[in-house]
């Protein structure tokens, strides 16, 4: 700790994370660790949870994992109001189905509505209950959302839809939680590399979209985007809160 | 996968580095490992601050400078041999009601907190291209900015007109300067305990009022605001550029 500048250090704080086994969420998982927080991690695939366990356990923290799915309510609340230490969200679970507008299908939107808006909105509403009835002094809140909740994308109408929600919800938490010192931020990424996005990567026209929206001639990182919710998650970011970390090259500056 | 705020073996420029944020900036940012050169009008301040890095064991150079003076501040960039990182800091405010501002504070402000901003960013933006490997390395520009760049306030036309336009100037120059891998971002905080509010928190009726804006219920501290700036200037955020990192305790959420 300096005289003015915040070590950003996790030790002693747990850490929930959703969609934890893949891309951003295993990697935030790990950042929050080697930060020296503990982590607990929410996913669908055993094997990955488990092969995370051995990643995190390396770091020398706590590691306790829930199999789970985000939208099953009941077995969620059923773990999330049974935890004994709880300090950090990072509310991380979404997915996406890109179509165009005129050909989005009823069954894609309500995935995408379900996943990346109610679970998110119900998994932080359960955790900031369980961070208050813990009596934590602070606690903090990260809500992955993108560049596509500022602005619009091509085939990304019922993405930008949720995440939109996402960022509104944000600031509303943040108002709502912050008489508890619980902070909620969001951060907003380009289009990362990751296990879900290779696909579109994969595609040369949406690449050179990405490339031509990009001033920073780089593509964003998991590990860029895990660093800036290790920051939010710590003390040294105890006055950001109802904001967004945009993460992203650029894009939206143009 | 986290990485930290380093900043070793770089260069950081402060402007009005004498008092307040500017000073809490380049003590930060030495103690993350940067060499800082430091200006401000008061050699006396700059002293103290010197005398402070060196007791961190951190390294400092300083000039006397005003930077409204456009070939003072370019005496100084000949000087320096090395320019990684620019914190745009020196700035004032006058608050006024907006029927009764006087055409000698609003010129004042302007001049210090947009055409010296102007003035100081593209000199040492100049400087920075320069270097061979900038590409490479990389560099960053903060803009000290506010959340009054973001939203209106009682008595602060000017100073809101300034700082939006801090904000404009940051996202045109992120643009431009992402070719060469330099990021441009501004820091928006609320009411900071500096020298400058503490003078505005003796009314008291002001300061009740302004609190009561901030949901998390404080002021924010010198050093939530440098550890946002270092980490700007920091590789932590090498994907960042053309946006804000908001310090407000929530205010510009509501």
């Amino acid at each position: 700790m300096g005289i003015f500048l915040k070590e950003i250090n996790l030790k002693g704080k747990t850490a929930l994370i959703t969609g934890a086994t893949k891309g951003l969420g295993r990697g935030t998982a790990q950042a929050i660790a080697e930060a020296g927080g503990n982590i607990i991690a929410i996913g669908r695939n055993q094997s990955e949870l488990n092969s995370l366990a051995k990643v995190i356990k390396k770091l020398k923290v706590e590691y306790t994992s829930f199999n789970c799915d985000v939208n099953d309510y009941n077995r969620m609340k059923d773990f999330i109001t049974k935890l004994k230490k709880l300090d950090i969200l990072v509310n991380n679970a979404g997915t996406n189905i890109p179509e165009s507008f005129l050909n989005v299908k009823k069954s894609s939107m309500e995935k995408i509505l379900n996943v990346n808006t109610k679970a998110v909105f119900n998994v932080a509403q359960l955790c900031a209950n369980q961070i208050i009835k813990l009596k934590k002094k602070q606690g903090s809140i990260i809500n992955i959302s993108s560049i596509f909740g500022l602005v619009a994308g091509q085939k990304r109408t019922v993405y930008s839809m949720t995440k939109f929600g996402v960022e509104g919800l944000t600031k509303g938490m943040a108002l709502d939680l912050a008489r508890y010192n619980i902070r909620v931020n969001s951060v907003c990424p380009n289009i990362v590399l990751t296990p879900r996005t290779k696909k579109y990567f994969a595609d040369k026209k949406y690449n050179k979209y990405i490339k031509e929206n990009t001033p920073i001639n780089k593509v964003v990182t998991i590990s860029d985007v895990a660093t800036s919710v290790t920051f939010l998650a710590s003390e040294a970011a105890s006055m950001i809160t109802g904001t967004s970390i945009t993460i992203d090259g650029g894009w939206t500056s143009k | 996968m986290f990485k930290k705020i380093n900043l070793k073996g770089k260069t950081a420029l402060v402007t009005g580095a004498g008092k307040g944020l500017g000073k809490a900036c380049a003590i930060a940012l030495a103690e993350a490992g940067a060499k800082v050169i430091i200006l401000s009008r008061t050699k006396s301040d700059l002293d103290k601050v010197n005398k402070i890095i060196k007791k961190t064991k951190g390294s400092s150079q300083s000039f006397v400078c005003d930077v409204t003076e456009p070939e003072e501040f370019k005496k100084v960039l000949k000087k320096i041999s090395q320019l990684d990182i620019l914190v745009n800091n020196a700035g004032n405010n006058r608050p006024e009601h907006f029927t009764k501002v006087k055409q000698e504070s609003m010129e004042y402000l302007t001049d210090l907190n947009m055409k010296a901003a102007f003035n100081v960013a593209q000199q040492s933006s100049k400087k920075m291209v320069k270097a061979k490997n900038r590409k490479k390395i990389g560099g960053s520009i903060i803009h000290m900015s506010s959340q009054l760049g973001k939203v209106g306030c009682e008595g602060r036309n000017v100073y809101n007109m300034n700082k939006f336009g801090v904000e404009g100037l940051a996202r045109g120059m992120a643009v431009e300067l992402a070719p060469y891998n330099i990021r441009v971002n501004t820091v928006c905080p609320t009411f900071v305990e500096t020298p400058m509010v503490k003078k505005f928190f003796k009314n008291k009726k002001f300061k009740n009022k302004m609190l009561k804006n901030i949901p998390l219920g404080r002021v924010a501290k010198e050093s939530d605001v440098a550890t946002a700036v270092a980490f700007l200037a920091a590789e932590s955020s090498e994907m960042i550029t053309g946006t804000s990192l908001v310090v407000d305790g929530g205010w510009t959420a509501q």
